[in-house]
């Protein structure tokens, strides 16, 4: 495993990215909040894809940079949150890959 | 680019996909320059702009500003001289004084758009930190970001509206009847009529 996927530059770019976005926030309509938050996953994204593990960087050139930079709930709510669910799906079964979650079953004690 | 002004307004876009090529700062000063043509409540002129062309200065101003998707070569920063227009006897919140924002960036987009530059405004960002970022004045509000710069070759989707609009059902001829007695909408109020009830129900489902 990799120990530092992120420069400083990159580290502090996203921090100020995530205040500033919590302010912003305050004066904007609710739907922006999923938007703002998909942003920040698609700059984390882009940041790391270089450093990441080969498995890691399919999910990043794959679910997380096809979500739309611009859609809301708006126009789609159904479809909105079922394209979510499905880049939840692909996140979690990455996660359970990655962190090895398949050799472990509920039988073990 | 066409000289017809609507063509020009029927065709600008925003533009979020831009290219590495700076622009020119004598294109810069035509769209300044223009933008003090716009309208002025009072020719007060109020709204004052900052343009940045430096690649470190637009690389922080987008760290603060989580609306600014695209990366431009150069943006103006539309501020309000909220200290000018005490002394002139507006309320900091006037209505007025943001109206005048909305004139001047309009205006510079479509300048822009006739020069054939890409651009589109931000207002998401955090005003103490733009401010502390360009060193502005503390009575100066900065209210708006034009960004600007070469269009790309493509272009992410636009924002998608619920539902467009033609401009007859955004628009009213005259006085309104009296409530209960028009034509169009015995049974549907004017505000769902332009939607919003489909808008609201959406977001609440």
């Amino acid at each position: 495993m990799r120990s530092m996927v992120l420069t400083e530059d990159e580290a502090i770019e996203l921090l100020a990215y995530l205040v500033t976005a919590a302010r912003t926030q305050l004066d904007e309509a609710a739907e922006y909040g999923p938007l703002r938050l998909l942003t920040a996953a698609q700059r984390l994204a882009a940041f790391i894809g270089p450093r990441v593990s080969p498995a890691t960087r399919v999910l990043l050139d794959g679910p997380i940079r096809r979500v739309p930079a611009t859609a809301t709930r708006s126009l789609d709510p159904d479809g909105y949150a079922a394209g979510l669910d499905a880049v939840c799906q692909a996140l979690a079964e990455h996660l359970v890959t990655h962190f090895g979650v398949e050799r472990s079953t509920g039988d073990e004690r | 680019m066409s000289d017809d002004p609507l063509a020009l307004i029927r065709t600008r876009r925003v533009i979020r996909a831009l290219t590495d090529e700076p622009v020119e700062r004598a294109q810069l000063e035509r769209i300044l320059e223009a933008a003090s043509h716009a309208p002025s409540a009072g020719n007060r002129r109020l709204q004052r702009f900052v343009a940045v062309e430096d690649a470190a200065t637009l690389r922080v101003l987008r760290m603060v500003a989580p609306g600014m998707l695209q990366r431009p070569t150069a943006a103006i920063v539309i501020f309000v001289d909220v200290g000018a227009a005490v002394e002139y006897g507006f309320a900091p919140g006037s209505r007025g004084l943001y109206i005048d924002v909305g004139t001047a960036a309009q205006t510079m987009l479509l300048a822009a758009h006739a020069l054939g530059l890409g651009s589109g405004p931000v207002t998401s960002f955090s005003r103490a930190a733009v401010g502390a970022v360009l060193n502005a004045p503390p009575d100066w509000s900065p209210e708006m970001v034009i960004c600007l710069g070469h269009p790309a070759p493509t272009q992410p989707p636009a924002m998608v509206p619920v539902r467009r609009r033609s401009w007859r059902e955004l628009a009213h001829w005259g006085r309104f009847a009296p409530s209960g007695t028009r034509q169009t909408d015995a049974a549907v109020p004017y505000r769902d009529q332009l939607g919003y009830s489909s808008l609201r129900q959406a977001r609440d489902s």
